[in-house]
């Protein structure tokens, strides 16, 4: 298993749009892929799930993955988290 | 009067339906597969329709994201095994922990998305459902669409010969449901609070839109005597077609433009048949929500010539995207809790110019095959204008270069419809060629009145004196400089209103279809020095009432023959 902690920086945090962004990313791995911010870990290919953590900036993500791709998974996921989604 | 068409009712719960056996269980996994699957195309569909506009698909986006939540449906697909339920109980039970959770948190916009959830969870309990819950696409009968509410992105695929009428729940007179049924001459009830909970598809509806009343079941009295009803009414209706070639020309003479508002292009052929005056009001939105992304310049241009060739000579004035506000919900990113004081229509284009330029340049292009006007809403900054201004002109020279040709003396207006452009109309007359009074959006702004709002409703009156007096200040702020002032206000096609706008010094009335005939009759019968000497009189008066009661007294007494239905 690959794990990372990612900061969220842009001023509206997780709301619909970066969701959809992630649960996309996510899904397009074979890796089983989690995001646990304040004790509560949730499915990253579950756009319920990753909507309800309501991540707002400064907020820490742990994002892990486990299977064949974990590696890449991780990486892409932290990467599009730190980009901010192209806003602000 | 018809059977009732169900639309999107708003009620999540169903029955809880227990399996007879745990054979049973493999054929409800798949009625809750086939249910997503058709959810899905359906929604992909949508996502073609509503085309180039971004936020649109981002919503459709979210909600595809949700039928495909691996998490939600192994939640549904174990409580079918696991606790033998029916599909659509499972369902059912599953939305609404969801909802829950989502209504508990915090974040008032993150609350607001269990209406993404709402939204999706219906289609699929309308798929598992059957056809009790249906798409107005599919209307193939004539029926009564009955609704918590309508609003155009479902509208767009309304099959509009088989629509008998609209009852709502939800709205007000110029709400999109009354605004539509208007101008497809069919009868509408709005704000009835609660209706479209007790009827069940299929019940014969009466709506009566001269009284604003519905009756669900009638007893034979009450159908023979709508059957009668709508003879005569339609039987008048025709009469007063009749007047289509007639000129719409005071007593006296003096000449009124009379115009129509319309939404589609092929609405243009019946302009004439009713005996309007070219096009008042273009309304762009249903023609930009219909087109396949790729090519909204070109879907436009098709749009506007059909309409200006039909028309020509006559004018036809196209008012650029009107979005936001009550019409298509602009940025699911960003909640707005004043909508209508946000995001929305010139504010919008200028921001996303490649939207608005796409606009521009079919309607330029189309200028060549008639007589084409722009109409801007929305406007408050003179810089707003300044600013179309130039981008019309760097859309003209690449038209020259191109060879292509349009009308370069193009007359461009704007939408007088807030406080600021009224009392500032000095600052814009240096700027433009003609202004149009949108007196739906003026009255709302002025009063400080929602019009959707059932709770505030009747406090919504475009004959308060703070309007009127607007409206005065426009007028003699624009005739001096030799620019016109035309109305495409719902307060246009009241037949009442009429001498006033006149006596007020308005130039062009721009009304749905269907009430040309009315309002050309009322033309036709007052003089110019009684329309002024009302207006005089009304602008002294203290309440919208007071202003309503004159009218009606001036009309009934010196025009006893005058029909007033429908409108007052």
């Amino acid at each position: 298993m690959v794990q990372q902690t990612v900061t969220v920086p842009n001023r509206l945090g997780i709301h619909a749009r970066p969701a959809a962004l992630i649960v996309k990313r996510a899904s397009s791995f074979r890796s089983e892929v989690t995001i646990c911010s304040g004790g509560e870990e949730v499915n990253a290919k579950s756009i319920m799930g990753v909507m309800t953590l309501a991540a707002g900036q400064g907020t820490d993500l742990i994002v892990s993955a486990s299977g064949p791709d974990e590696e890449r998974a991780v990486q892409e996921i932290c990467e599009l988290v730190s980009s901010g989604f192209g806003e602000d | 009067m018809g059977p009732a068409f169900l639309f999107e009712v708003e009620e999540l719960r169903v029955s809880r339906r227990l399996l007879a056996s745990a054979d049973l269980v493999q054929g409800e996994l798949q009625r809750f597969d086939d249910a997503l699957a058709l959810t899905r195309s359906e929604l992909l569909a949508m996502a073609g329709q509503i085309g180039g506009l971004i936020e649109g698909r981002q919503l459709i986006d979210t909600h595809v994201l949700l039928v495909d939540d691996p998490v939600l449906k192994s939640d549904v697909r174990r409580r079918i095994k696991d606790e033998l339920l029916g599909a659509e109980s499972a369902v059912s039970e599953v939305l609404h922990e969801v909802i829950e959770r989502f209504e508990g948190m915090k974040d008032p916009y993150m609350r607001e998305r269990s209406e993404d959830v709402r939204a999706v969870g219906r289609r699929v309990l309308n798929k598992l459902l059957g056809t009790e819950r249906e798409a107005l696409g599919r209307l193939d009968a004539p029926m009564v669409i009955v609704a918590r509410e309508l609003d155009p992105s479902v509208t767009a695929g309304l099959n509009r010969e088989q629509a008998l009428g609209f009852a709502t729940d939800i709205g007000g007179s110029t709400s999109h449901t009354s605004i539509l049924a208007r101008s497809l001459g069919i009868p509408a009830v709005v704000a009835l609070k609660d209706f479209a909970g007790q009827v069940r598809p299929g019940q014969t509806v009466i709506v009566d839109g001269l009284h604003g009343r519905v009756i669900l079941d009638p007893d034979a009295d009450q159908i023979h005597y709508y059957e009668e009803l709508r003879k005569r009414y339609s039987e008048t209706h025709a009469a007063i077609a009749l007047n289509a070639e007639e000129p719409a020309t005071t007593a006296d003479g003096h000449a009124v433009e009379l115009s129509a508002n319309i939404e589609f292009s092929q609405e243009a052929e019946s302009v004439r048949r009713y005996g309007g005056r070219g096009v008042g009001l273009f309304r762009t939105e249903f023609v930009h929500l219909l087109s396949p992304d790729s090519d909204d310049e070109e879907t436009q241009f098709v749009a506007y010539s059909h309409a200006l060739k039909v028309l020509a000579p006559d004018p036809v004035i196209i008012r650029t995207l009107d979005l936001g506000g009550d019409k298509l919900f602009p940025s699911p990113e960003f909640h707005e809790r004043n909508p209508f004081l946000g995001y929305r229509a010139i504010r919008i284009s200028l921001e996303r110019p490649e939207l608005f330029r796409h606009q521009l340049r079919a309607v330029l292009r189309a200028s060549a095959e008639g007589n084409a006007r722009l109409l801007i809403p929305m406007v408050t900054e003179v810089s707003q204008v300044l600013e179309t201004r130039s981008i019309l002109s760097e859309i003209m020279d690449e038209l020259r270069s191109s060879g292509t040709a349009f009308d370069n003396s193009i007359q461009l207006g704007i939408m007088v419809e807030t406080p600021a452009t009224c009392l500032a109309i000095d600052l814009f007359v240096p700027h433009v060629d003609f202004v149009s009074l949108g007196t739906n959006d003026l009255t709302q702004y002025t009063l400080a009145v929602d019009r959707g709002s059932p709770l505030v409703a009747h406090l919504f009156d475009p004959l308060h004196p703070a309007v009127l007096r607007q409206i005065d200040m426009v007028v003699k702020g624009c005739h001096p400089a030799g620019k016109w002032v035309g109305i495409c206000g719902q307060m246009a096609a009241d037949p009442v209103a009429v001498p006033l706008l006149l006596g007020l010094g308005v130039n062009e009335l721009s009304v749905p279809v269907s009430v040309i005939p009315d309002i050309k009759q009322m033309i036709r019968v007052m003089d110019m020095p009684s329309a002024r000497r009302l207006a005089a009189e009304s602008l002294l008066l203290a309440s919208g009432r007071e202003v309503r009661e004159l009218l009606r007294r001036a009309i009934a007494d010196r025009f006893p023959g005058i029909l007033l239905n429908g409108n007052g």
